[in-house]
Order: C-alpha cells, then sequence, then structure tokens
C-alpha cells in the first residue's frame, strides 16, 4: 500500500459555520508535512475526516487510495495523534496501549517496544490520569506508532513539551520519516515546524492556502529583496534605479532594494563609486513567511478581540 | 499534486507482521479495557456483594415460635417447620380431603352423580382459636366427586373427576393438572354425572348432565400407578379468607377452614370393577372434627375439609420462595447498570471514543464487541451471585427452621441462570442507553427508572395493584418475572399480584420484554453512533 | 454569598440540560400520576386506596428527574474539571455548596410545584370516574382540604430534599454514575428489604427509616394510625437523611484536594 493521504474536496458546515470549504492536498511519504493554519482553519475537522471519525458534506479523504473506514486494521496503515487527553484517567498506560493493541490484533510485545520508543517505560504502569501533559504526548506517539503504520498523522504533537521535548519531537518526526513513512503534522506555531517539516499544507478559513515546499515557501516570502546600508542614500537610489530595480527607503540609510540580484548591486555601486557599508540579501523567517500568508484568512484577529 | 521537490525515498513498509483479523480482536480489546480499570472490577464485584448480603440476610433473622395445634403448648424450633407433603411432580402441595373409597384392583370403571354441594366457614374462636363454629358461606374451589389415589398418603398420584362450587365440573390430577368440563352447579333439579375409568396408567374422566350422554372431560396419565389403588368419593373445601377494607378506618380480615357436604347417588361399579365395603379416611389428617361420611341406601353425603392441590405462595405467608433470596438482584442492577452505562461514556467524557473508532472504524461492531463483553461478565458476576444467593439464603432459611418451596432442578436453573441473564442483558441495555444519550448521570438514571424503579413500585405494594401490573407488563422490569418459582395456578385462589410474588407475564415471556426494549436500544445506538460525528 | 448565589444561579441558568430537567420533573410527575388515576379504581366495597397518594404516585418518578438535576450540579463540573475554576474563582467551599442547595432546592421547588398541581388537578378530574365518589364515602380532591393540601405542599417539599440529598452525595463521591447509583439505590433499597423482611417488626423500622419509604407518608389522607410514621415525622426523617448527606459532601469537599 502507498503510504499517502489525498484530502479531496472536503467540505462541512457545523451550523452556520463552514468549517470546511474544498480542502485538498496530498501528503507524500519520506518527509513531514507540516499542517499549518491559524486557530479554526479547519486542521483538526480534516484529520478527523481522514480518520472517518466526521462524515463530510462533500469530497472525501483517502488513505493509500481507500477509505479510512474500509482499512482491516487502520492502525497498521496510519497512526493518529488526535488529543492527547483523551485517555481514562484511571487505566495505566500500558493497558491503555494493550486494549489498543488488542484491537489491531497486537501482542503485547509491541506494546512494551512503543513504551521504550517513546521513552515511557518508567511510567508505564502508573495511572494515566497523574500523566504530565507531556509524558500523555509521548503516550499518544505510542499509541499512534502501535501498528507500525507508514503514514502518521499527529495533532499539534508540540503542545505542552518542554524545550527539551519538542527537541525530542522534531528529530523524532525526522527520524520516522527518513523510513519512508509520510507524516502530517499540524500546528497552529510555524516556528515549532523550524527544522522539523520539509512541506508544507497551509490553510485558513477551511481551505489550502499553500502547499510547498518550506524551502520554495521561504524564497517567495523573501523574494529578491536586498537590504543595503549606504550613507549616500539618493546617489545609490538613482544607480540602482537606472539599472531597472526598484529601491525603497526604508531608514535614513537604509534601502531595500528588489529586482536586482545582490551580486550585481555591489558590482553596480563599485563602478559608480557610491559608498556602502553592507548588502544583505534579506532572509524572511518561516514564520514571517506564514504571517504573509495567513494574513488574510486569520479567523479571529487581535483587533476583532478587542473591538 | 505531487511537490517536485519531494525527496525519493521509498515508502515505508512495517516489518511487523499483519496481526490477526476479525470481531475476536475487538471483543479482546473490549475485555482488557474493561479488566484495566479497578474501579469496573469493584463494582462487578460489589453486584455480587449486595445482591447476596440482601438475598442472604435482607429477610432478617426471627425468633420462629409457633403453635403446632388447637390449646397447644407455643413451641420454637424444628417443631415449627411446616410439614409439607411434596406432589408427584416435585412440588408442595395440600393434600387434605375425605374419602370415602376403598382398593380396587386392575382396571375398571366408577360413577356416581352430585346432587348438592353445600359449604360452610368455619370461624375459630375460643382463647386459642381451639373452638370452631360453622356458618353458612360461599367457598368457590369446594368441590366433591370421584378420585382414584394410589394411597391415602398425602402427596400421592391421583386423577380425579369433580364438581366444584363455582368453577363447574373439572378433571384434575397430580395437583397441577385442571381441565374443566360442565359448566354450573350441581343441584337436585340438575345433578352431574361423574365417570372415572382406568386402563393401566391411563384414567379418563367423563361427565353428563342426565347419564345417558356422555362427553369425555379428560385423559390423563399416572406412570407407574400400582395394580390395587383407592378409589372412591371425596369432598373438599379450601379454607377461606375475607378482608374487608373501610375508608379511613383500616382492614378487617378473617378467615378459617371450610367444610364442603356433598351428596351423592347412582354410585356404581362397572368393568371389571366391583364395590365392596366403604370406609372413610380423613386424609391428610382430619382439620374439622365435623368431616366424615354417611350412607343411607344409595345416598352418600361426604362431608369433607381442605384441598388437592398445588401449595402456593400467598400473603402473609412464612414459606419462603427461592427467589425471594434473590431480592438483591435490584440492588446488583443498580450497580450493573452504574458500571455498563460507564463502559460507554466515559469514552465520551475525554474524547477516548475517537481513539477506539480510529483504532475500529466499524463502529456498530465496536458497540457488539462492548455488548459481548460487559453481557458476558456480568452474566459471571451474576451467575455467581445467584447461585451463591439461593443456596446461602435457603441454607440460612432451614438453619431457622423454616420452610422453602421446592422446585423441579429445570425450574431451578430458570430463576438462578434466568436471574444472571436478566443482569446481563439490563447491561447491554444500559450500553446501548449510555451510547444514545452519551451523558453518564442521565443514561444511569434512564436505567435506574425503566429496570429498577417499576419492580420496586410494583413488587413493593407502592403502586396499587391494577398499575403494579401494567408496569410490570410493558416495562423492560417485566424480566424480573424470570425469577418466580411458582406459577399461578387458576384452582387455586390466592392474591395472584407482584406483591404477592406472582408477574403478570410468564416467565420467558417478560423476559422477552426486556429483550425487545434492548434490541430497540441497541438497535438506536448503532444507527446513531454510525451517524453521529465522534 | 450573594456573589456566590448569583455565579451558580448563572452556571445553572445557562446550562440547557437544566431546563429541560425542569420540565421532565414536572412533566414526569404529572403524567405518570395521572396515569395512576387514570388505572385505579375504587369497587362499592370500599377501596381501601388513599385518593392523595393515588393521584401524587408520579412523585416518585420525577424524584428521579430530581435526583439527576442535583448530581449535576455538582459532578457535572468534576467530570469537566471546572470545578477547580469554580474553587479558584470563589474559594469558600463551604458556601458554594451552600449556594449550590439553595439554587438546586428553589429550582425543584419551582418544577416540582407545577407537578403537584398537575397531579392534584388530574387526580381531581379522573378519580371520581373510577369509584372514588362521595357514594364511597370520598370526597372530591381539594388543596382546601387540610390533609390534600397537606399531602400537596409536602410531596413538594419531598422533592426538594431529595434534590438536596442528592446534591449531598454527589458532593461526597463525584462521580456522576456512581452518585446517581447511591441515591436511587438508597431510596429503593428501604421498600423492597422491608417488603421481604420476615418480621412485621422489622418492617416496620425499615420503613420508618428509609428516605423514601418515611419521606413519602407525607402524602398519606387516610389510615393515618395504619402508617408506620405519620407524615410530618416522616418528611423530618428525610430532612435528617438529606442533612447528613449534605453534611458528608461538605466535610468531603473542605477536606479533600479539588
Amino acid at each position: 500500500m502507498e503510504a499517502t493521504v489525498e484530502v479531496g474536496g472536503l467540505r462541512k458546515r457545523f451550523g452556520p459555520a463552514l468549517a470546511l470549504d474544498g480542502m485538498t492536498f496530498v501528503v507524500q511519504p519520506g518527509q513531514v508535512t507540516g499542517f499549518v493554519g491559524p486557530n479554526g482553519a479547519g486542521k483538526s475537522t480534516t484529520m478527523r475526516v481522514i480518520l472517518g471519525l466526521d462524515a463530510p458534506d462533500q469530497g472525501q479523504a483517502l488513505i493509500g487510495g481507500r477509505p479510512y473506514a474500509s482499512l482491516r486494521h487502520p492502525l497498521s496503515h496510519v497512526g493518529a495523534l488526535l488529543d492527547a487527553a483523551a485517555l481514562q484517567p484511571s487505566r495505566s498506560a500500558r493497558h491503555h496501549l494493550l486494549w489498543l493493541a488488542h484491537s489491531q490484533g497486537l501482542r503485547a510485545r509491541r506494546v512494551d517496544e512503543v513504551i521504550g520508543l517513546t521513552g515511557l517505560a518508567s511510567a508505564a504502569t502508573r495511572k494515566a490520569g497523574g500523566y504530565s501533559l507531556g509524558m500523555r504526548q509521548r503516550l499518544g506517539i505510542a499509541a499512534a506508532l502501535l501498528g507500525d503504520p507508514p503514514v502518521l498523522m499527529l495533532d499539534e504533537p508540540f503542545n505542552g513539551l518542554d524545550p527539551e521535548g519538542i527537541v525530542w519531537m522534531r528529530g523524532f518526526l525526522r527520524a520516522l520519516a527518513a523510513e519512508g513513512r509520510a507524516v502530517l503534522v499540524s500546528s497552529h506555531l510555524m516556528s515549532e515546524l523550524q527544522d522539523a517539516a520539509d512541506h508544507l499544507v497551509v490553510v485558513g478559513r477551511g481551505k489550502v492556502v499553500a502547499d510547498t515546499s518550506v524551502t520554495d515557501l521561504i524564497a517567495s516570502a523573501s523574494g529578491d529583496r536586498v537590504a543595503l546600508r549606504t550613507e549616500a542614500r539618493s546617489g545609490a537610489m538613482t544607480v540602482l534605479a537606472n539599472a531597472g530595480a526598484t529601491v525603497a527607503a526604508t531608514g535614513p540609510d537604509t534601502l531595500t532594494v528588489t529586482g536586482l540580484p545582490s551580486q550585481k548591486i555591489v558590482t553596480l555601486l563599485g563602478e559608480s563609486g557610491v559608498p556602502f557599508s553592507e548588502v544583505s540579501a534579506h532572509r524572511a523567517t518561516l514564520e514571517e513567511a506564514y504571517m504573509e500568508l495567513t494574513r488574510d484568512v486569520t479567523e479571529f484577529r487581535g483587533a476583532e478581540v478587542a473591538r | 499534486m505531487t511537490t517536485p521537490g519531494a525527496p525519493a525515498v521509498a515508502p515505508y513498509q512495517s516489518p511487523e507482521p499483519a496481526g490477526r483479523d476479525g470481531f475476536a480482536q475487538l471483543v479482546h480489546a473490549e475485555w482488557t479495557k474493561l479488566r484495566t480499570v479497578r474501579g469496573w472490577l469493584i463494582g462487578l464485584f460489589l453486584v455480587i456483594v449486595v445482591t447476596d448480603l440482601l438475598g442472604i440476610f435482607g429477610g432478617g433473622f426471627s425468633n420462629v415460635a409457633c403453635i403446632t395445634g388447637p390449646g397447644a403448648r407455643p413451641q420454637t424450633g424444628a417443631a415449627c417447620t411446616p410439614q409439607v407433603p411434596t406432589g408427584p411432580g416435585g412440588e408442595a402441595v395440600q393434600d387434605t380431603y375425605y374419602l370415602a373409597g376403598q382398593a380396587l384392583a386392575g382396571n375398571g370403571t366408577l360413577t356416581a352423580r352430585v346432587t348438592s354441594l353445600a359449604t360452610e366457614h368455619g370461624l375459630p374462636s375460643g382463647p386459642q382459636g381451639q373452638n370452631i363454629t360453622l356458618q353458612p358461606g360461599a367457598v368457590a374451589w369446594a368441590k366433591s366427586g370421584i378420585i382414584i389415589t394410589a394411597s391415602t398418603r398425602p402427596g400421592a398420584a391421583y386423577a380425579a373427576v369433580m364438581v366444584s362450587q363455582s368453577h363447574g365440573v373439572r378433571m384434575q390430577h397430580d395437583y397441577t393438572g385442571d381441565t374443566a368440563g360442565l359448566t354450573g352447579a350441581a343441584s337436585a333439579a340438575s345433578p352431574r354425572w361423574l365417570r372415572l375409568t382406568r386402563a393401566g396408567d391411563t384414567v379418563t374422566g367423563y361427565d353428563s348432565a342426565d347419564g345417558v350422554h356422555w362427553a369425555t372431560v379428560g385423559t390423563v396419565r399416572l406412570p407407574g400407578l400400582a395394580a390395587t389403588v383407592r378409589a372412591g368419593l371425596f369432598a373438599a373445601a379450601p379454607d377461606w379468607e375475607q378482608s374487608t377494607t373501610n375508608v379511613g378506618g383500616g382492614e378487617n380480615g378473617q378467615g378459617g377452614p371450610s367444610l364442603a357436604t356433598a351428596t351423592l347417588d347412582q354410585v356404581s361399579a362397572s368393568g371389571g370393577w366391583t364395590t365392596g365395603r366403604w370406609q372413610g379416611t380423613a386424609v391428610g389428617g382430619p382439620d374439622l372434627s365435623q368431616v366424615g361420611y354417611q350412607q343411607a341406601g344409595g345416598r352418600f353425603t361426604v362431608r369433607g375439609s381442605g384441598d388437592i392441590a398445588p401449595m402456593v405462595p400467598g400473603p402473609g405467608g412464612r414459606e419462603q420462595t427461592i427467589e425471594q433470596h434473590l431480592i438483591g438482584v435490584f440492588a446488583g442492577l443498580i450497580v450493573v447498570i452504574m458500571v455498563a452505562v460507564l463502559f460507554i461514556t466515559v469514552e465520551y467524557r475525554r474524547g477516548l471514543i475517537r481513539t477506539t473508532l480510529t483504532a475500529s472504524p466499524r463502529r456498530g461492531r465496536v458497540l457488539a464487541a462492548k455488548a459481548v463483553v460487559i453481557g458476558s461478565v456480568t452474566f459471571v458476576a451474576g451467575l455467581i451471585a445467584a447461585v451463591i444467593a439461593v443456596i446461602g439464603g435457603v441454607a440460612v432459611v432451614h438453619s431457622q427452621f423454616g420452610y422453602v418451596y421446592p422446585v423441579t432442578g429445570l425450574t431451578w436453573v430458570r430463576v438462578v441462570a434466568g436471574s444472571a441473564l436478566l443482569l446481563a442483558v439490563a447491561a447491554v441495555l444500559a450500553v446501548a442507553v449510555g451510547t444514545i444519550l452519551r451523558r453518564t448521570a442521565a443514561a444511569v438514571t434512564v436505567g435506574v427508572v425503566v429496570l429498577v424503579l417499576p419492580y420496586i413500585l410494583g413488587v413493593a405494594a407502592i403502586l396499587p395493584g391494577g398499575a403494579a401490573q401494567w408496569v410490570l407488563r410493558i416495562t423492560p422490569a417485566a424480566a424480573f418475572a424470570i425469577q418466580q418459582s411458582i406459577p399461578a395456578y387458576p384452582q387455586v385462589d390466592n392474591v395472584y399480584l407482584p406483591t404477592t410474588g406472582y408477574y403478570p407475564l410468564a416467565p420467558w415471556a417478560g423476559f422477552a420484554v426486556l429483550c425487545g426494549w434492548t434490541a430497540l436500544a441497541f438497535g438506536l445506538a448503532v444507527v446513531l453512533i454510525r451517524r453521529r460525528d465522534a | 454569598m450573594k456573589d456566590t448565589l448569583w455565579a451558580e444561579w448563572t452556571k445553572q441558568r445557562t446550562l440547557a440540560v437544566t431546563g429541560w430537567l425542569l420540565v421532565t420533573v414536572a412533566v414526569l410527575t404529572g403524567v405518570i400520576s395521572a396515569a395512576a388515576a387514570a388505572v385505579a379504581h375504587c369497587p362499592a366495597t370500599g377501596c381501601g386506596q388513599d385518593p392523595a397518594r393515588v393521584s401524587l404516585a408520579g412523585v416518585a418518578f420525577g424524584q428521579a428527574a430530581v435526583a439527576i438535576l442535583a448530581v449535576l450540579a455538582i459532578s457535572g463540573e468534576y467530570t469537566t474539571g471546572m470545578i477547580r475554576t469554580t474553587l479558584a474563582a470563589m474559594p469558600r467551599r463551604i458556601t458554594v455548596l451552600a449556594a449550590k442547595a439553595v439554587i438546586v432546592a428553589g429550582l425543584t421547588l419551582a418544577a416540582g410545584a407545577v407537578g403537584v398541581l398537575g397531579s392534584v388537578l388530574a387526580g381531581r378530574l379522573l378519580l371520581p370516574g373510577h369509584g372514588f365518589t362521595a357514594a364511597h364515602g370520598i370526597a372530591p380532591l381539594s388543596l382546601a382540604d387540610g390533609p390534600v393540601l397537606r399531602a400537596a405542599a409536602g410531596s413538594v417539599l419531598y422533592l426538594m430534599l431529595i434534590a438536596l440529598l442528592s446534591l449531598g452525595l454527589a458532593t461526597a463521591v463525584r462521580e456522576p454514575a456512581v452518585a446517581i447509583g447511591l441515591v436511587l439505590a438508597l431510596l429503593f433499597l428501604f421498600p423492597i428489604v422491608a417488603h421481604v423482611a420476615v418480621s412485621q417488626e422489622w418492617q416496620r423500622h425499615l420503613e420508618q427509616a428509609g428516605p423514601m419509604t418515611a419521606g413519602l407518608a407525607i402524602q398519606a389522607t387516610t389510615r393515618l394510625h395504619d402508617l408506620p410514621i405519620q407524615p410530618w415525622a416522616g418528611l423530618g426523617v428525610l430532612t435528617a437523611w438529606a442533612a447528613g448527606a449534605l453534611l458528608a459532601g461538605a466535610l468531603v469537599l473542605r477536606l479533600r484536594d479539588a
């Protein structure tokens, strides 16, 4: 079976609110796909639809070409972490994994394996109700790995993790992807995905805003802008404008140049004898790129709240 | 929508062997869920504890004192254990009547004509009720006619054809068998001819209004009937009881023995039998000094008291039934409802249901697996509880020199295993209600209100009789009928109400009502869990 | 206390389930009472049935909805974890419980009064058609009649006391399933055990002690001397149960971590 998730034209309405509005994307194997968007953009609903928990009004979601409900042992196709708090507090972590394993016809040995894999061994026999949020996340990951699935879907796995846990989680996700699995990770904080995701599906108001690799996204957000620091601001502006660039003053001695690569700018300024102290390609952060993309689709903005 | 930049990595293939598939896995998973929550195991244990504590000790301990006969000193202990004869079917019976009979060998026929049947009420009086005065009064099931019995020992096998005071001609045998013949009472103007024919193990009863045209009332088999039987004319009249309630002024009840006086003539034997000397026997001991018989020419007057019928539990009796020790089942039921409802509603509380349905997307099967697990576990706990309650309760009663109605092995199993089945099906109903409502408190309450409340209201005499019968007919609590060990006999006058232990529906019919409700609720639950977003 | 009361009132008011349960209390009480009156009959020989008791039979069912309402008022907060928010906002725990008691009692009184009035009305209209007539020595049910008024008002109070008993027990045990099961078991245990009790004396004591059996004595208007316990004394027994349950709940709330 192919390790892909295909989501096509999902639409779903909760009363007056349109939760999904033609959500369409594909998750490829061998990479971590970040599923990002502001709160209420439809990330969790999409994941629930993929898992057959919610029925879409329109469209479909396929795992390796098949609907989730038709999978024999679904956990060996898709491992999912939706809500780390979805536990019965009075049951131990090991027992929680055990019933889940039994539902897939798996042996108890596999339970101990995933407990070891997620570093829960010392706490596995304690009641899950007493777990910290971070431990619950690990337990959720353990449950997702139980069937050793080629597809993993994690909803906000960084929530509640301490910095050490975040580093662990990033490494863990990369390792899983490196094994050839398709990994879909949702988050509303782009910074969490920095250094973790290879590919991004950015959503807002129930549909995909951008579906791109992380490299491309940053490049496009950065544009071909170059930051220039110079004493002779007007001289530089004239030279560069004549060469066909768009130049904007951003400070008393700083300019932003668009339309010319930095190499060419250095050459031009040198030929014209315009002094400058710094030329640097402007590189956007993932955060900035994301803000740029989702500016129009954010459901709740500060201003609206303040009103 | 393939991304050009995607690394070319071979899709992941799990080295894990695929797990076994099927419903058994779901059941295994649900069983693991159930056994790994300590509170639920404690709950199931509690089912046994409350059922047994109430069942064995709920009746309380009593110091038994009794007066064994008119004018006797009060006694305690073993002397107070009621001496109840047992019929051929193993049931407790009353076998007290007056017989004017004789020994008859081989096959033959006995015929007689009943020309009158009068009854009197015996009123106990005197300081210890030792004097009994008689005054005329109706006794519907007073009866007189011809009987063939294996012996005059109480509890012996018999067949009889008779005229009753208010229920016409009857053919009865072995205490529980009862078939109706001609209607109407016997009188000099309209007498009733009766005939009984023995052929081997088979006895056939006939009746006639004129002695010419005969009709068969019934044919019965008395297996292993000895070659020589006692046969003759008999009369009996069950104890009478009367209670009048005055609005705003309490209840007056009175009762006592009855006396039937029957006149029979045209007595003849044929078909191998010839009549010899008649001999009077007060079978089961005389409970009235007036019993006896007189013969004047061809005319017999037989005076008898008592009844030949199954003994049934009635109001105020000290004799107990086995199901009285299953009274704790209602408390066990409350605990079962709690555990079964929680088994599904806790999943909804914290979203665990999403994990469950992600692991097993076929939702109807998940629910079925839950039902199988909770039903089986409850059945086992219920069975242990019921067996201990009945055996322990009966032992306690016997240790206090009490009496418990005997039942056949089959009935015992039906009552005990039926109680466990009731708990098991109730657990499935509770899971269904929990799935429908998804709210713990509401689901537990609905479960208790439909299963336990009607039982309490009906059985503990909180509702008036008619309403009590209706709630125990239509609500799931009808299933408690499966605990009734002694059936209601139309040939015995008694208060056949839930308060005295008689349910309006037959045992399995009552249980079927519960099953019907459960099927309905479970179907609705499956539809809802499939249709709703988890 | 005033703020706490206001907060608890807002909490109850804004839960959709509260309204539904109150309607259920009133409807269940009225409908079951009417059904009981419709199937009752009083033969000429003397019926031995208390007309007030028959027409208030629905209270035994209405109390189940009352119990849910009261149990949810506190257990609902434990299942969702909102209790921590509540106690953070209002650290005086006993005051919170008292406020809940006042609100739950008030709501129950209102819904109970509607249900009981409906029951009495149904009894007044239906019972004369079933033999409960002046010819049999029974006057039409009327609230102007002292004992009938006592039975009706007492039934409303009975429902309120059941609410307080449930609230107290639920505060003590927290888990809604256990709380509701415990309340219903406590109510039903006594009549059923009394029913099977061998000795009459033991039976009478059980009926005097049980919260439901003693409490419902308030509904009796005939044959008062045959009752195991007198009407107001019976309601007193139930009051003692409710007070005991609230006390237990208050102690647990005070002493245990939220």
